[in-house]
């Protein structure tokens, strides 16, 4: 310990500063510099081991100095107040932080589902998609569900709002390096607005470490003069802020200080030109065991030794296939690491490297046209395996603590790159004279393309590291059997047999590979393994790379924290709630309200019970006996009225609603182009050219496009010659209050006065009488959702509150939509979830809908053969085998025909009347009413025995309701 | 390319210039003369040509014929749908 403490007390880097902090990583506390991020700190402390691997929990350290750090993910925070997923070398440390490991169970050391790896039984690539599908899944759901993912949700958000700005400039330059740098000055210079951002908290990049010199300056000196220059020509610099995505003149940058969410700032910025210098990523090379801890890019080494005086190791091996090897290597030495060898894979090394030459004289052994073939140790490395490329058999092994390993370098290309100038080592120019000179170039030009004419000066000359004279190597010769141990993508634990195995099932194009094995997909995002995989599935395919491409990039560019994306907390201000006329009695009558997107709706009234589940059935069962009103006004109402009206409502609903004689309503559904069921409600025929269709509460804004759509769209023949109609939204003109029960006719002729006594008892069934209430407008329908005798009224908003008062004043209470879906159930009214995009009219019990042949929208895709096949879903109820047993919506089916589900619930809703629980549901047409099937519900515990029933629950025969039709 | 060619505004014919957030996509559009099948199933996939239908919801709700070019993101004409063409 004491050995540690010193060596974090004395070292030397760029920046860190000699003062002391604590933190704790594990449980176990460590000292850091004040400066120190998660992982220079405890690679000070002469920690490696960092964290599993998500699939095979393999052991990790480190392996990048930056964001593209794939395994080093920790957990800040003690739980609840936790912040998950946090790349070590991004986070810089504060005094008292707390610091987890993630992907082990119990500790980092001994994790128990590593042992499934043990012995080399691993889970190869599909694994997932042949296990996520029944009757496996059901096996493996519980294994899975523990294993999947990366560290765990917090308990409580406490993250203060990021701060959203929106700004505009004439030139946007991602990347602070050389040659953002060099592109901020040129642009300046021309007279242009810039704007520089960077990802890391200081500017220069690489200069940060690389022995360079600009316009006759060291790189520090040529750093600070340009920073003086840009200061005095007022460029804005943004430190800690990553460009995250856009695709149109919009860009989205986010600040996230000291990698982690904190005082977090979006910036939505529109340049009106943009320069992307965003740099370029370092490779690993594949080899098996190079996912040990120890195993390192060189330029993050680079980077631990400049930026906070760690050395990584002891003992080195260096592994690459390019010059710049041994520029690092020289500078590791200097810093007082021991190199045991280079390991080149080409055949020459540059002749212009006088470095190799004083390296071999210092003891290191360079060797060309090699490669380390593997590593070797336990938790970690005791050596590695080398052997030369033309005799791969002639193994030698050398000793040493550490592999610091680099395959070339990946553009940092965001999804951005269509829309802008590219420069510097993102473009290729690896060496840094070429960089500086083209990123001043793209900054020129993109000043140019804001309008900017005045483009004297000239780019900055420099000479820092050689050019690689890199030479393309993917991995190293390997037995096909050990090629399980060739990690590519280390987060995701994607190796080369992975690989292979896609190729060989099939998955030919990178994006199916990608997805077949999850190359690329964690937060590191292919910054590491993007281009490796894509040269092996080259190398394994015997194409060209150019042919097989790299999949494609998608925003955010690096992990955004949730809250920054959630924006501004605004409580609702940036969304309407839409009130019906009777929100304030509800409110100030106990009603519980809900959201149903922008209204809000009694869910029930606390009158009648603590919570949503005793009011419900409270009201419900008022209902059944006395009778009851509800708010209906969310209804949506769009009014159709013209000469064409009745023909265009023939073709958007799928029976006709030219037959529906005035004063006459009718239930109809609507159908997608696809056939499937879209919506349902009630037509009433106003006049012979107008009409008043019900939509769906939560569907009525689409539904009002959908109207709008095809009083125009002239795809469909029937509807070309559709022109003389006008489609209205009344929605907001007409409130709706449904009035349920045996004693609704009573009261209603109590309340709208003895002259409706006689239009009320005439009503037959979907009848519905147009007068006066109170001098105004209102519609009384005979329509029944609950199966009790029913009336629904519309009126006018302004006299709402007294028609309302008036039914509670003649003994009908309110009940809400706990009870409205009690009542639905019972009756097997469809609910919601049935019209869930996915069941045509057949499979919701609509045959008879169907057979009438009218010519519709989605009509003629209803005879597809699929749509009739026995595996199709039918509507059907269902209830306990035992009479008492809970089962809820959303659980799975399974019958005794086949181990998959044959369906799955939709709504469940306990009945006062039945006493019972009950339900719908969509099961296979293969099984009867009268089968047994399970209810499965393995997250809630479910597993209930249920009977398949007709829909309709309660009084089948509607007796309930004709015995009531009698006038009193 | 530069950026100041690709487009977050739509010009509606009723209400001029406006932003994108005012308009929603509806769809692709099929061939001219597609089966009701093809309506659903076939889009033409051409990269620099794509018509699409889209509502100025938030706006004066007219729906909309668009011919874009998806691969530079530029808007090359825009017909209220229904209109003679
Ligand atoms: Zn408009």
């Amino acid at each position: 310990m004491s050995h540690r403490d010193t060596q974090a007390a004395t070292r030397v880097g760029t920046r860190i500063a000699n003062k002391s902090i604590k933190f704790s990583f594990d449980g176990q506390e460590y000292l850091a510099q004040s400066g120190d991020t998660a992982a220079s700190a405890l690679l000070a402390s002469g920690v490696r081991e960092m964290g599993r691997s998500v699939k095979y929990r393999r052991l990790r350290g480190l392996l990048a100095a930056g964001p593209e750090e794939p395994n080093a993910l920790f957990t800040v925070g003690n739980f609840p107040n936790i912040i998950p997923n946090v790349s070590a070398p991004q986070l810089v440390l504060r005094n008292g932080m707390a610091l987890r490991s993630q992907n082990r169970w119990p500790s980092l050391k001994w994790d128990v589902a590593s042992l499934l790896q043990a012995g080399g039984g691993f889970l190869g690539a599909g694994f997932y998609y042949k296990t996520f599908i029944w009757p496996s899944w059901k096996t493996y759901e519980k294994l899975i569900r523990n294993l999947a993912g990366l560290g765990a949700a917090p308990g409580v958000c406490s993250l203060s709002p990021p701060k959203i700005m929106y700004a505009s400039c004439d030139v946007l330059i991602a990347g602070a390096g050389p040659a953002g740098l060099a592109a901020a000055l040129a642009a300046a210079r021309a007279g242009a607005n810039v704007w520089l951002i960077e990802r890391e908290p200081v500017v220069g990049g690489e200069l940060e470490f690389e022995a360079s010199e600009i316009d006759g300056l060291p790189g520090a000196q040529w750093i600070a003069a340009t920073l003086a220059e840009l200061a005095r020509r007022d460029v804005k610099i943004f430190t800690d802020t990553t460009i995250m995505g856009g695709s149109s003149d919009l860009i989205i940058a986010h600040r996230e200080a000291g990698g982690i969410a904190g005082n977090n700032a979006v910036y939505r910025m529109k340049p009106r030109a943009m320069v992307a210098a965003m740099g370029a990523v370092e490779r690993p090379i594949a080899f098996v065991g190079n996912d040990r801890p120890g195993v390192m890019l060189i330029n993050a080494a680079e980077k631990f030794l400049a930026r906070y005086g760690v050395k990584i190791g002891h003992e080195l091996v260096l592994f690459a296939n390019h010059d710049r090897v041994y520029a690092a290597a020289a500078r590791l030495q200097a810093g007082g690491m021991r190199i045991r060898a280079i390991i080149d894979t080409r055949l020459t090394a540059s002749e212009t490297i006088p470095l190799r030459g004083d390296l071999m004289r210092s003891g290191i052994h360079c060797l060309l046209n090699t490669a380390v073939l593997a590593t070797i140790g336990g938790n970690r490395i005791t050596g590695v395996k080398i052997a030369p490329l033309d005799a791969p058999h002639q193994v030698r092994t050398l000793a040493c603590d550490s592999v610091l390993v680099s395959g070339g370098w990946s553009p940092a290309t965001a999804q951005l790159t269509q829309s802008h100038f590219i420069a510097g080592a993102e473009h290729g120019c690896l060496e840094l004279n070429a960089a500086l000179h083209d990123g001043y170039t793209a900054g020129r030009t993109a000043a140019q393309v804001a309008g900017k004419t005045d483009l004297s000066g000239t780019a900055p000359r420099g000479h820092g590291d050689l050019t690689p004279s890199l030479m393309p190597f993917w991995r190293s010769p390997s037995d096909p059997i050990r090629e399980k141990y060739q990690f590519v993508d280390l987060q995701n634990d994607v190796t080369v047999a992975d690989l292979r195995a896609a190729l060989a099932e099939g998955f030919n194009d990178i994006e199916h590979v990608k997805r077949y094995t999850t190359l690329g997909v964690g937060t590191e995002q292919g910054r590491t393994s993007g281009l490796l995989g894509a040269g092996i599935v080259a190398e394994l395919k015997g194409d060209p790379l150019t042919k097989v491409i790299t999949s494609r990039e998608r925003p955010p560019y690096y992990p955004m924290t949730l809250s920054s994306l959630a924006g501004l907390r605004v409580n609702g201000a940036l969304r309407p709630t839409r009130k019906t006329a009777l929100h304030q009695w509800h409110e100030s009558n106990g009603a519980v309200l809900e959201s149903m997107g922008l209204w809000m709706r009694p869910r029930y009234y606390q009158a009648n019970g603590a919570d949503a589940f005793t009011a419900g059935i409270a009201e419900a069962r008022r209902v059944r006996s006395i009778g009851g009103i509800i708010d209906s006004s969310t209804l949506g109402k769009i009014e159709v009225a013209g000469p064409d009206a009745a023909a265009f409502l023939d073709t958007i609903y799928l029976s006709k609603a030219s037959t529906i004689k005035i004063g006459r309503s009718k239930y109809m559904v609507n159908l997608r182009e696809d056939g499937m069921v879209l919506d349902d409600g009630i037509v009433l025929r106003l006049a012979d050219d107008r009409f008043l269709a019900t939509v769906s509460s939560g569907h009525a804004e689409h539904m009002l496009s959908h109207f709008e759509y095809y009083c125009v769209a002239r795809h469909y023949p029937t509807i070309s010659d559709i022109r003389a109609v006008s489609v209205t939204d009344v929605t907001e003109s007409w409130s709706v209050i449904a009035v349920a029960g045996s004693t609704s006719r009573h009261a209603l002729a109590q309340v709208l006065g003895n002259e409706w006594l006689a239009k009320i008892a005439q009503l037959t069934h979907m009848d519905f009488a147009v007068g006066l209430f109170q001098g105004h407008d209102i519609k009384v329908l005979r329509a029944s959702f609950s199966g009790e005798l029913a009336f629904e009224l519309h009126c006018r908003p302004t006299h709402t509150l007294a028609l309302w008062e008036g039914l509670v004043a003649a003994g009908l209470l309110p009940y809400g939509l706990e009870a409205l879906d009690i009542l639905r159930v019972e009756k097997g009214y469809l609910v919601s979830s049935e019209i869930n995009g996915q069941t045509t009219p057949f499979d919701l019990g609509m045959d008879g809908l169907v057979k009438q042949k009218n010519t519709c929208v989605g009509r003629e895709l209803l005879n597809r053969p699929a749509f009739h096949e026995a595996s199709r879903p039918r509507l059907v109820g269902l209830k306990a085998v035992d009479g008492k047993s809970k089962f809820l919506a959303g659980a799975q089916l399974i019958g005794s025909l086949a181990p998959r589900p044959c369906g799955h619930v939709t709504s469940t809703v306990y009945s006062p009347t039945l006493k019972e629980w009950i339900g719908l549901g969509l099961v296979a047409r293969d099984y009867a009413l009268g089968d047994i099937v399970r209810a499965h519900d393995p997250l809630r515990s479910g597993n209930t025995r249920v009977l398949l029933v007709s829909p309709v629950h309660l009084d089948p025969s509607g007796a309930r309701m004709k015995s009531m039709s009698r006038a009193p | 390319m530069t950026l100041a060619t690709l487009q977050t505004r739509l010009t509606c014919p009723f209400c001029g210039p406006r932003h994108l957030s005012e308009f929603v996509f509806h769809k692709t559009v099929a061939p001219p003369n597609a089966s009701p099948f093809a309506e659903v199933y076939e889009r033409i996939d051409n990269p620099n040509l794509s018509i699409e239908h889209w509502q100025h919801v938030r706006g004066c709700r007219s729906w909309l014929r668009v011919h874009r070019n998806p691969s530079s993101g530029s808007v090359l004409e825009i017909h209220l749908l229904g209109a003679a063409i």
